[in-house]
């Protein structure tokens, strides 16, 4: 059987003897994986486990693309990383756009394994099958925009793409991501293990063909839904703005993490949010490959503290390292964003854990003396500055900021573990389950911990009728689109789960990929399969493809099984359950968490007692040899 | 009058459509290195797409050793007789013009399915007479309103 799309070839590169090697990828693979998201899972599934502790050489490194990475379809041009997370300890993975993933695939590779430790700094060098590891030590201990350009001015070709890491994941903080271009692989410190290894980057120059099975069916495909993208008012919405928009709208629904979620509304919203940062700041528009959509803003500050050109904060930093602290200048959250992209640290934790300690010192819990004589207050931007650059060199107090807010709990107790913001160990992003009830029960569903885009249930954020009638008909509604209403939550959740892990695998934007347009109902199952078959050559159904993401998701689950977790770790810090929300639209609510779990273990096969996936639900998706596993070691339910 | 592909430095987004459609109009692949337009895109925010503008005395065209590229309403490369120097590379002033991996020369041709199927409308086909007329209104919209040329 022939495999148009794929590239064909897995690169492994092992740190311990210098040596590089390709692979075929196994069909199977493909079939059954898809790839980006689906492949990771199942190589840390193959060659890690509960003896692999995340920062050391036997732990994997793995970069992948998926079958849609490299084509025209839209917004489809980005990579997916993995590792065990030295975050979590669990199942970790992050995706970024840009163009290092086209570029890989165009080099005719569809992933790279990273094993083993440099005793050196290192960085990969690919140019199509020219692979070598080279001496990175001029490299070592700079910032991600100079690394990026060292990098391209030693190769000597800027159209080439580099992905490298900052001083935070040098210094091993765990919360350091992958940075490419200006865009992230942020979230569960997949960074740190890349550092972990002494590699400083990998740089991609591919000058291969990427070939789709039925090129005219497959374009013709694309060019109608671009057509349905560009009519879409809420795509040129994304285009006008980019994510910063949301500010106003989760403020009005009050689910902001205002002050690590003790609020969900901030005062002054109008001050950091997208209209502003738009009509004041923007520069221009920027896209990635292939998107029609123009996220990136770079902006302009053109007097102050803080003068000069940056690029804007999305969503997510806006509420991180604005309002979750309190703070509410948007220059000095443009500048901190900078300032976490440099050093390669997630804005998501970094904003995440200080708030953490911010609250802390609030309550007294934490004092001077174990901050070495820094004071903590909501909103204090200058500090927070000061905080940024000692967590990513660990110094002082950073040191322990840098371990996340749960580790940094644990070593300083007092009851601080009450006010960790976190679920297995992840901050939990921008959004308060208890305004919306689907992100409440998806924080905890997902399998890299707290996270929003595991599940990406937005269809319930306001009501996106259109959408929901599209995708599950007219009998779910109006309860399924009511986002303070627990009902029909953990059915959205679960399809939701399985479209996002297959957009991580294909790889595709949940954002604006999949979840917009919301007015035609585009783009679903069928619409993937159709675009599956057409690019790979092989006919798909729109269920094959749906099962393909339900695999992927429970091989993760499954992974964080054998590694001891189950019901008892998909729990909500109590402010989401037990307090209820003190303000706005959500004024009273709480998360009726358990409530929705057993509906969602129950909807997923899984056991209601302990949420542990079961052998049968394993075989039916084809994961007879995960079930094989986890029974030897004792791990499955009953 | 002689027609190039005018490229908007503001109106672009640097995602390469462009590029991409463009090797799959050529070749029905997906690969930006065997695009006619380029797009330069760097972190110092800079986005511009580049192809041949096809000017009145072509230096890719003098320096041919083969005479594989003439000029007419368009430059064409005849790739029959390229020989794949890249005599020409060196020449172009504004490096439109590139070496295709099966080793001969290549550039735009004016078909025009980047223009088409550029999102931001950041490209046209254009004469030099539009894009100048274009600028002398926008001088003088900006002189009536008394802001600095």
């Amino acid at each position: 059987m022939k495999f148009y799309a794929y590239a064909g070839r897995i690169l492994r590169v092992d740190l311990d003897r210098m040596k590089t090697f390709t692979q075929p990828l196994p069909g199977e693979m493909a079939l059954k994986f898809i790839g980006g998201a689906g492949f990771i899972a199942k190589t840390l599934w193959d060659e890690t486990g509960p003896d692999t502790e995340p920062f050391s050489p036997e732990n994997r490194f793995i970069l992948a693309v998926g079958p849609f990475t490299g084509t025209s379809w839209p917004q489809s041009g980005r990579f997916q990383v993995g590792a065990r997370s030295p975050l979590t300890g669990v199942f970790g993975d992050s995706s970024c756009c840009g163009f290092l993933g086209p570029e890989l695939k165009l080099a005719g590779y569809d992933m790279i394994v990273i094993s083993g430790r440099a005793s050196n700094p290192v960085y990969i060098y690919i140019d199509d099958d020219n692979v070598e590891i080279r001496d990175a030590k001029g490299l070592w201990g700079l910032k991600t925009s100079e690394a990026e350009k060292a990098l391209k001015e030693e190769v000597g070709d800027w159209s080439c793409q580099a992905a490298v890491i900052g001083p935070a994941a040098e210094n091993l903080v765990r919360y350091s991501g992958i940075f490419h271009d200006t865009r992230v692989a942020a979230r569960a410190g997949i960074g740190a293990v890349l550092g972990s290894k002494k590699v400083k980057g990998i740089v991609v120059r591919g000058s291969k063909d990427v070939r789709v099975a039925y090129p005219d069916k497959f374009q013709e495909l694309v060019d109608k839904l671009s057509e349905e993208y560009l009519r879409d008012p809420h795509i040129m919405r994304r285009r006008k703005y980019g994510t910063p928009i949301l500010a106003e709208l989760m403020n009005e629904i009050a689910r902001w993490p205002v002050k690590n979620f003790q609020r969900g509304m901030f005062p002054n919203v109008e001050r950091i949010g997208g209209e502003r940062l738009r009509s004041e700041y923007r520069i221009k528009d920027r896209g990635c490959y292939a998107c029609l959509c123009l996220c990136e803003k770079p902006v302009l500050i053109r007097k102050g503290q803080f003068k000069g050109v940056y690029k804007n904060p999305e969503y997510e930093t806006i509420s991180s390292l604005g309002p979750r602290c309190y703070v509410g200048d948007l220059e000095a959250i443009i500048y901190m964003n900078y300032l976490c992209n440099e050093y390669g640290m997630d804005t998501i934790s970094t904003g995440g854990t200080i708030a953490w300690a911010m609250e802390c010192y609030e309550k007294g819990i934490i004092t001077r003396e174990d901050t070495g004589d820094l004071e903590l207050y909501w909103g204090d931007y200058d500090t927070m500055i000061k905080l940024i650059e000692m967590i990513a060199y660990r110094k002082g107090f950073g040191d322990l900021l840098a371990e996340g807010s749960r580790r940094a709990s644990r070593k300083i107790g007092r009851g601080s573990e009450k006010y960790v913001m976190a679920v297995k160990g992840m901050e939990i992003p921008a959004q308060d389950g208890r305004a919306q009830k689907s992100m409440g029960l998806a924080h905890v569903t997902a399998t890299r911990g707290a996270d929003h885009l595991k599940a990406f249930p937005i269809l319930d954020e306001s009501i996106w009728e259109n959408k929901i009638i599209v995708r599950y008909g007219r009998e779910y509604l109006p309860e399924l689109g009511e986002r303070l209403n627990p009902k029909y939550k953990p059915f959205l959740v679960k399809d939701c789960e399985e479209l996002a892990a297959l957009c991580d695998s294909l790889l595709l934007c949940k954002s604006t990929g999949t979840l917009l347009p919301l007015e035609s109902g585009a783009v679903y199952y069928p619409e993937i399969a159709m675009g599956y078959s057409l690019a790979v050559g092989i006919q798909v159904s729109a269920e094959d493809i749906r099962l393909a993401g339900e695999r992927i998701y429970n091989l993760e689950r499954a992974y964080n099984q054998r590694l001891g977790l189950s019901r008892k770790d998909d729990r909500l810090p109590e402010r989401f359950t037990k307090v209820p929300s003190p303000e706005g639209p959500a004024k009273g609510q709480v998360v009726e968490l358990d409530q929705m779990l057993d509906e969602y273990y129950k909807l997923r096969g899984w056991d209601p007692k302990t949420g542990m996936v079961t052998r049968e639900k394993l075989e039916q998706l084809g994961l007879k040899d995960v079930a094989d596993e986890l029974e030897r070691l004792g791990k499955l339910p009953g | 009058m002689k027609k190039f592909i005018y490229a908007d430095p503001l109106q672009c987004s640097g995602c390469r459509i462009c590029e991409i459609v463009c090797s799959f109009e050529k070749e029905k692949v997906y690969n930006p290195r065997k695009s006619r337009i380029r797009v330069v895109r760097t972190r110092e925010l800079i986005d511009l797409p580049i192809a041949c503008i096809h000017c009145y005395s072509p230096p890719c065209a003098r320096v041919c050793p083969v005479n594989a590229i003439e000029e007419d309403e368009v430059v064409k490369v005849i790739a029959e007789r390229c020989i794949g120097c890249g005599l020409c590379v060196e020449a172009c002033i504004i490096g439109a013009i590139d070496i295709h991996p099966d080793g001969y020369a290549y550039i735009c041709d004016l078909c025009g399915v980047c223009v088409e199927k550029c999102p931001n409308q950041a490209l046209k086909i254009v004469t030099p007479s539009q894009v100048s007329q274009r600028k002398q209104l926008e001088y003088l919209t900006r002189m009536l309103r008394g802001e600095s040329p």
